[in-house]
């Protein structure tokens, strides 16, 4: 009923030398649901997003399909209070640095029980299981246990949980996509070139024609200057607004369309923007 | 299901930020003392790690988690082999990230 072959790969993706120890085909598919949502693939998560998503009680990230309890997730972390003292099942938390979950395994065969000795408390381990809600408590039951033997993979994971959440965000307004192409070409080497955003300033629809530095450039200019990409937190419309002494109306509709381009996105809330930076 | 002891991902730079509070970095050894292990973090910083000194044999990078006492020292709690085949950009790259846009996801 556990077993991991249940799990239709549904791309060629085969995980690099990350799981040379592990078939691959146990989460492979999270890294190309982005285009089918329906598709109830294991996601890569971390015990936070668990907990947010639970305590919203929202869809968010595409870790809600067909309700909230029956969802395959896919964890890296380390054993704790692992307890095999029932015959039948072993439970244990799983510390992912971000918070911690129960998990519970069932130990039917000799597979699952050989799987189960080779994790011991302190232990990084793999697991792919669902998450259900009892008596308002939330548990992982795990199908699947590994050992992580090349530890590549829990940076690996991490980063692959910021891009599933990115990926899904893209839908929610946000410059999701921008954000994945820059966190794929970081890990290039360093090479910073982010392909995806087009430089038109002359496309603006807000350049009124009369030979004047159109609203576009002028933003960028002002987002682009050490002092503004310094704040990490973006700049406010309405400073943006005092120092080109233009008023905010008239850069509300530029600032979107620059958002909309990739060339600018919002920080801590609607209001506050900062350059992308290539 | 309990978030109440995270622990930031955090490389040389970082640490800074999280005085007072739990920790975790990969560092390289480059040398240890009585009581304390002098570690090369992800983003070339020197790191002093103070407490139990984790159990040979060592790997060469080291996992610590543990609080974090000064800008440039921890005070360990648990520490993991990972082994020799690490990569420290990566993992660097990741603390920018785990700090910055995708804090949420984390901490």
């Amino acid at each position: 009923m556990f077993s991991s072959s249940q799990f239709e790969p549904n791309s060629a993706f085969s995980g690099g030398g990350f799981m040379s120890s592990q078939p691959s085909q146990a989460y492979e598919s999270s890294s190309s649901t982005a285009k089918n949502r329906e598709f109830q693939g294991l996601v890569p998560v971390t015990v936070k997003q668990i907990t947010e998503c639970f305590q919203s009680g929202s869809e968010k990230s595409g870790l809600v399909i067909n309700g909230i309890s029956l969802t395959n997730v896919s964890l890296v972390g380390l054993v704790c209070d692992k307890d095999g003292s029932k015959v039948t099942e072993v439970r244990f938390t799983l510390d992912d640095g971000t918070g911690r979950i129960d998990c519970k395994r069932w130990v039917n065969e000799s597979f699952d029980a050989r799987e189960m000795e080779s994790v011991r408390d302190g232990t990084y381990v793999r697991l792919n299981g669902h998450l259900k809600t009892f008596q308002g408590k939330t548990q992982l039951l795990v199908f699947s246990v590994r050992p992580i033997r090349d530890f590549n993979e829990v940076t690996f994971h991490y980063i692959e949980c910021i891009h599933f959440y990115s990926q899904n965000s893209e839908s929610q307004g946000q410059q999701a996509g921008d954000v994945t192409q820059s966190v794929n070409t970081t890990f290039q080497g360093g090479s910073n070139t982010n392909q995806a955003a087009p430089l038109n300033p002359v496309m603006s629809s807000q350049n009124d024609g009369n030979g004047r530095k159109n609203l576009d450039d002028m933003i960028l200019d002002y987002l682009k200057q050490p002092a503004c990409t310094a704040r990490q937190q973006g700049i406010h419309i309405d400073e943006i607004a005092q120092q080109l002494k233009i008023p905010k109306n008239k850069l509300e509709g530029v600032i979107q369309s620059l958002e909309g381009d990739g060339l600018i996105y919002s920080t801590i809330d609607e209001y506050h923007f900062k350059h992308v930076e290539l | 299901m309990d978030t109440s002891s995270p622990s930031a991902f955090v490389n040389g730079a970082l640490l800074r930020r999280y005085i007072g509070q739990k920790v975790r970095t990969v560092i390289q050894v480059i040398g240890s003392d009585t009581g304390s292990v002098v570690g090369k973090s992800t983003d070339d910083l020197q790191i002093v790690v103070r407490g139990p000194s984790p159990t040979p044999p060592l790997t060469t990078y080291l996992e610590v988690i543990g609080i974090a006492e000064s800008d440039n020292s921890i005070r360990a709690e648990t520490w993991t082999n990972f082994g020799n085949t690490f990569d420290p950009q990566n993992y660097n790259e990741l603390c920018k990230l785990a700090n910055g846009e995708f804090k949420h996801l984390f901490i």
